[in-house]
């Protein structure tokens, strides 16, 4: 009940926070954050079933183009052009997986490397449909949402895509949430620990780990198709090789052992590098440096610091007593 | 109900399993004996579709299963267990048995997912079942202990418990009692008897000699991939072929 409370009086504050803010560059860094937490929380039900997807920026080249195109080629609303970003890419993901999810381990995460950079190479040189290397500009902004005399939101201001953004965000952990606590998530976590054991008593494995990457892919999708209507551009290297690792490093620093350690991470470190920002030509460095910190120093990632913590202080404590 | 026809394995170079022909009735308890390396645990998997056979059927209640997939096979009621990798670790004992009562059929993915009414029931029935399960195998008083910490032998009966909530009519079991000690040995094999006695179909790989003979009524010796023997305990006791195959073709021959 208490924790009900205060995830309330979280999501509140969030709806105020561009009040709050000042200038739209931290509006946009928040947006930003709110991409990140979508992206390594939908990478972490990937990761729910054994297998490491290194796919996620392509599918958000597929879901930014699918967005971009039905909208400007086909004059489709954006709000039809969303979610159908999303679903193509949880198709394609579909259809990919199932001869992807036979390659096990580093294998299949080598596979969908491959398959990111076809996508980023396709993007670049299918000219007439996505205007090259240049990309696509002048990307339409989302149709206004008008309820007269209450509600008129133009997508004219940072502000207004933040709070689409926050939406977003809350229905995708919401769903996220939902899927990994029921028994497909329960299925996919003993998939993780012994898949041959669960196929063993009737568990489609297969079916399984394409659905996680298909459902994982959906809102990286998703993510990549609110991108271009935000940017207003779009260009095949958007999201690249360097920003799926970077998406991995968010889940990993947070600890992908808990459904909250992707949220912290990407909150973290999508905030960090604006704090240090005179440093900002080192930030890859520095990401690696938390990076192996974290491997090295606490293999749960942030969630398991205050446990860890407490470790700590107890055993100071400890010693502490018996030298007096 | 399962008949095993002209079944091979090879890999590479090495016939793993050779021309195997074997039946199991329904409501027989068999075991498959031999020296390591035979080629019991390759039948194994070759029954249960974790191996395509080079040459050879299956055929499962007058069904074809041959080089079905895995799952498919169990959901048609074959279910083996493992030497290793028996169990899931990191979940308690008794999400190992939930999570294995997944064969139900008609729960749906949304079902599932937005917590139904429907869904709600089955999963009530399905913590029932496991628990009765757990109680079958005496596991009840640790359902809720990680198994990564449970001791040897209750790892290797969570394992029984796990095939036994996919509700087969044949259990394959692969070495059910190695690794323990005589306790362990004794209750395990009175728990296989009990689910025989209620009517289950057993197909059992063991090297525990004593063991093999006091539960199977027949009893499949395999070396180099071939069966050398069939019969009753008695009669693969005093098997000539057995005896060289165990023992060596001894000097004491000549």
């Amino acid at each position: 009940m208490i924790s009900l409370l205060s995830y309330a009086i979280l999501i509140v504050c969030l709806f105020f926070l561009p009040f709050i803010l000042h200038g739209p560059y931290y509006i946009h860094t928040f947006i930003l954050t709110m991409m990140n937490i979508v992206l390594a929380s939908s990478l972490r039900l990937i990761n729910l079933s054994g297998q490491m997807s290194l796919a996620h920026g392509g599918m958000m080249t597929i879901g930014a183009y699918t967005s971009t195109l039905l909208v400007m080629k086909l004059g489709l609303s954006s709000w039809v052009s969303l979610p159908l970003s999303g679903l193509f890419a949880a198709l394609i993901a579909g259809l990919v997986g199932f001869p992807f999810v036979r390659l096990k381990g580093i294998y299949f995460s080598i596979v969908t490397i491959f398959f990111s950079e076809m996508v980023v190479l396709t993007a670049q040189q299918w000219q007439s449909l996505t205007g090259g290397s240049t990309g696509i500009f002048n990307i339409s902004r989302p149709n206004p949402i008008v309820i007269p005399g209450i509600l008129n939101i133009t997508f004219s201001s940072k502000a207004d895509f933040y709070y689409l953004m926050l939406v977003l965000m809350l229905i995708s952990l919401f769903i996220l949430y939902i899927v990994e606590n029921s028994r497909v998530g329960l299925t996919l976590r003993g998939i993780q620990q012994a898949d041959s054991l669960a196929e063993s008593v009737g568990i489609n494995t297969t079916g399984f780990k394409v659905l996680a990457f298909s459902i994982g892919s959906f809102f990286a999708g998703l993510t990549g198709g609110f991108y271009p209507h935000y940017i207003s551009a779009i260009n095949p290297d958007s999201f690249g090789f360097l920003f799926t690792i970077y998406i991995l490093i968010y889940m990993t620093v947070g600890g992908d052992k808990r459904f909250i350690g992707p949220i912290l991470g990407a909150f973290v470190l999508t905030l960090l590098p604006e704090v240090l920002r005179p440093l900002k030509a080192f930030v890859p460095f520095f990401f690696a440096a938390v990076l192996m910190a974290v491997i090295f120093l606490m293999p749960e990632g942030l969630v398991g610091l205050p446990g860890r913590l407490k470790v700590i202080t107890a055993r100071f404590v400890k010693e502490r007593g018996e030298r007096a | 109900m399962l008949k095993i026809g002209g079944l091979t394995k090879n890999f590479g170079g090495l016939a793993a399993v050779s021309g195997l022909d074997a039946s199991i009735h329904s409501g027989d308890i068999m075991g498959l004996i031999g020296p390591n390396g035979a080629g019991k645990t390759t039948v194994f998997n070759l029954i249960t579709g974790f191996l395509r056979p080079t040459a050879g059927q299956v055929v499962f209640e007058d069904k074809d299963i041959t080089a079905k997939n895995p799952h498919h096979i169990a959901t048609k009621g074959i279910v083996r267990t493992f030497q290793g990798d028996n169990i899931f670790p990191d979940f308690t004992v008794l999400q190992n048995v939930v999570l294995a009562c997944h064969l139900k059929p008609g729960v749906g993915f949304f079902e599932t997912v937005l917590h139904t009414a429907g869904s709600r029931r089955k999963e009530k029935d399905i913590l029932h079942r496991s628990q009765a399960i757990l109680k079958l195998v005496g596991l009840d008083t640790m359902a809720d202990v990680t198994t990564r910490n449970l001791a040897h032998g209750h790892k290797r009966i969570l394992g029984i418990a796990i095939a036994l909530a996919a509700e087969p009519k044949l259990l394959l079991l692969d070495e059910p009692l190695s690794g323990m000690n005589a306790g362990e040995v004794s209750e395990t094999m009175r728990l296989i008897d009990r689910l025989w006695k209620s009517g289950m179909t057993i197909l059992l790989i063991e090297h525990n000699m004593r063991a093999a003979m006091s539960l199977c009524q027949r009893i499949v010796v395999l070396n180099f991939g071939r069966k050398i023997a069939e019969g009753s305990p008695e009669e693969i006791k005093e098997n000539p072929e057995v005896i060289r195959a165990y023992l060596g073709a001894g000097e004491h021959a000549a």
